[in-house]
């Protein structure tokens, strides 16, 4: 286990980079591209060590965390708006069941509610311009690994002018022993001129 | 956001005012159906007199008898025309009996008979603007059946080269205000027109189709397509035949079925809400009318639900076909969870941002959980853009989509609360305008929080002292002490407002998140409270 766990952290990205691009079921024992689920955020898990409480480990811990987040978000943006722009019906299975949506002030709660919204919102071209993200604290997620991933940059809808956004995301992950499989909880947007639009 | 500077207490005379002119209009619609100039036709009998201004049972002795608003079959246009249901607002009260009616009109010839309509013609009192377009126009003209139809006013004339005279009139004669008049000019069919009560199964359908269809908060008046017939075209309800009806109907479900029709605020606001007042669930955001055209001022005040104008001014025009079922959303104000979350995020905000502004923000060590994180991003590459006051702010500014070092990604997160207050303490000294606050809660479970806030502030020091920034604030809380929050994650985005046109619409008191609940405190005041 120690093993592994400096093997990954000292940034073994080849073997990131191989295994955060397809999905490794605990049933699969070889992936191959074909086997590939693009609408899901996957990386590696951590190592059990990362979810020790211990005051020592604290500092370390968070460092992993911060860099799991980091890589989580990274993940999640390339595909969040790309299968929102091209694939806009995979969509919602890039968020949990009960997953809520807040759009320029109009909620839209439940994966129903949310195919609905994402059929009728015409068509999209983002460009995301920044990213942020920061590992929520176990306190307000009682230990439910979550990140928080801040997105801004310019959208354009079919029919309608460019905007300005914001975006705020809640993943949370949910991990097998060989992967971390991250999905919307709670997504809040909002064009930054939302009030003159 | 905010109004514009210098939109003060002159606010509350504009809406008496616009609430006076509105109650002509008021007036003007509900009034008896005006007499045919010519005298040869008149009302039958049947007509009823209880001033729906706008519909009328075209029952005429004339030799030639004819429907407005029967459809001929090149009007049908295919979809379900919602545009003057959306400007329907005030007839809801006046709901015409039911009754039958006999259509009893031959087919008359397509083609022998136009109607013209000048668009917001409902300003216009009908004596003043048929004179007006007589002065103006070539030939003389007999104006049959003059009606008010929602926003516009109406008339026909039997003969093409009067209508295209007529036409020709169009743009070439203003109003007391100087504004210009257009005149579009439709052929009218005839048709047999039969009224119909709607039966309830009626009323189902057009609250079914209208929630299907195009979101009508997105419906612009288009003014090139006003449509020959302006009710509704439907041939499944056949409702056609009884615009009427159709209309009272529409009516019923319009205020139940139809969302926002615009943004909170400005909703609130031709509600004749003051501020201070209290709007549930939704709290009424300030608004700007950024087109400061008096044109579309006086038409927006007239007709509340009226969005936008012709379709170019508004961002989401599309027009309403088959195919363009795909709308964008109204955008809307703030969004509250719940009242009792609402007044503690709200208490939250008020207490964080007068320590953050008071000069002294160790005082916010308490707000923070001691093992938050903060960090702060702006949209800035010095590369591109000239010098700005985000400058200041670029080098503490973690985008992770620019910087790849993991070093240098977790120096720029803070952690701790030491750290973090530190931190906020070297950023510039600021003053936020609460007014602009508009706040979105997006997640909530009992251990925690979610919310962020969108406002503007500005910089009240140093080189860039009076310049105005906006910013989105994005904090996770958990429950702390005594009903207040702790915060754990604080995400702090800033950027300018030029593409945002509210440089100038600040510090003023307007129903925004905050007045709705709870007194804006000005500086002085401020510092005499308690921290």
């Amino acid at each position: 286990m120690r093993k592994y766990r400096s093997h990954w952290y000292q940034g073994d990205r080849e073997g990131y980079q191989r295994r955060s691009n397809y999905y490794e079921g605990p049933h699969t024992s070889h992936s191959s591209p074909a086997d590939r689920t693009r609408e899901e955020v996957v990386t590696p898990t951590l190592p059990e060590h990362a979810a020790t409480r211990s005051q020592m480990a604290t500092t370390l811990d968070f460092k992993t965390y911060v860099d799991q987040a980091c890589r989580a978000a990274e993940e999640f943006v390339n595909i969040y708006y790309e299968t929102m722009d091209k694939r806009r019906r995979a969509l919602t299975r890039l968020y949990l069941d009960k997953a809520t949506l807040i759009w320029n002030g109009n909620a839209v709660s439940g994966l129903d509610a949310l195919n609905n919204f994402f059929d009728t919102l015409p068509s999209s071209e983002f460009q995301v311009n920044m990213l942020d993200c920061q590992p929520v604290h176990e306190q307000a997620t009682q230990s439910q690994t979550t990140v928080l991933v801040v997105t801004s940059g310019t959208v354009k809808f079919d029919g309608n002018k460019q905007h300005f956004f914001n975006q705020n995301f809640l993943l949370t992950a949910q991990s097998t022993p060989n992967n971390t499989v991250w999905k919307i909880a709670s997504d809040c947007f909002r064009f930054q001129d939302w009030s003159s639009s | 956001m905010s109004l514009p500077s210098g939109h003060t207490m002159g606010h509350t005379d504009q809406v008496v005012q616009r609430r006076a002119r509105s109650w002509d209009i008021y007036q003007r619609r509900f009034s008896s159906r005006s007499e045919p100039v010519n005298p040869g036709m008149h009302s039958s009998p049947h007509q009823q007199q209880d001033g729906d201004a706008a519909m009328h049972g075209a029952h005429m002795d004339s030799p030639v008898r004819y429907t407005p608003y029967a459809i001929s079959p090149y009007n049908r246009k295919g979809s379900f025309r919602k545009q003057d249901q959306t400007h329907v607002n005030m007839e809801r009260e006046q709901k015409p009996p039911e009754r039958r009616m006999e259509g009893n009109m031959p087919d008359g010839t397509l083609g022998s008979w136009f109607k013209i309509t000048v668009p917001f013609g409902i300003k216009y009192n009908e004596k003043w603007l048929l004179n007006l377009i007589q002065n103006e126009c070539s030939v003389p003209f007999v104006p049959v059946e003059f009606h008010y139809e929602n926003m516009h006013a109406s008339f026909f004339v039997e003969n093409a080269s009067i209508a295209y005279a007529l036409k020709n009139v169009s743009g070439k004669i203003w109003d007391e205000d100087n504004e210009k008049i257009s005149i579009f000019v439709n052929p009218a069919g005839i048709r047999h027109f039969v009224h119909r009560e709607l039966k309830s199964e009626k009323v189902e359908q057009i609250k079914l189709a209208m929630n299907q269809q195009c979101d009508v908060s997105q419906e612009a008046l288009d003014l090139q397509r006003l449509p020959f017939y302006p009710d509704m075209v439907n041939r499944d309800t056949k409702m056609a035949s009884n615009p009427r009806k159709c209309m009272a109907a529409s009516l019923d479900v319009h205020e139940e079925n139809i969302p926002t029709v615009m943004s909170a605020g400005e909703m609130d606001k031709w509600k004749g809400i003051e501020p201070g007042e209290k709007c549930a669930d939704r709290s009424p955001v300030c608004t700007t009318f950024s087109d400061t055209s008096s044109n579309r001022n006086s038409i927006l005040e007239l007709f509340p639900k009226l969005l936008c104008l012709d379709g170019q001014q508004s961002p989401r025009a599309t027009l309403c076909g088959t195919e363009a079922h795909k709308r964008l959303p109204t955008c809307k104000g703030s969004f509250f969870g719940s009242e009792m979350l609402k007044n503690l995020v709200l208490q939250f905000l008020q207490q964080y941002y007068l320590i953050y502004d008071s000069g002294d923000r160790q005082g916010l060590l308490s707000a923070y959980h001691d093992e938050a994180c903060f960090s702060l991003s702006i949209p800035f590459n010095p590369e591109d853009s000239a010098p700005s006051s985000l400058c200041k702010f670029f080098k503490d500014s973690r985008n992770i989509k620019i910087i790849k070092d993991p070093y240098l990604r977790g120096e720029l997160l803070k952690h701790t609360k030491l750290d973090i207050v530190d931190s906020l303490s070297a950023l510039p000294k600021t003053q936020h305008d609460l007014s602009s606050f508009l706040v979105d809660m997006w997640y909530q479970t009992e251990w925690m929080l979610c919310f962020s806030v969108n406002g503007v502030f500005k910089e009240v020091e140093g080189q860039s002292q009076g310049s105005v920034l906006a910013f989105t604030r994005t904090f996770i809380a958990t429950p702390g002490s005594s009903s207040s929050l702790c915060i754990v994650n604080d995400k702090l985005f800033v950027r300018d407002t030029s593409h945002q046109g509210t440089q100038s619409a600040l510090f003023t008191l307007v129903p925004t998140a905050f007045s709705s609940s709870m007194p804006a405190f000005s500086q002085e005041q401020q510092k005499m409270l308690p921290s």
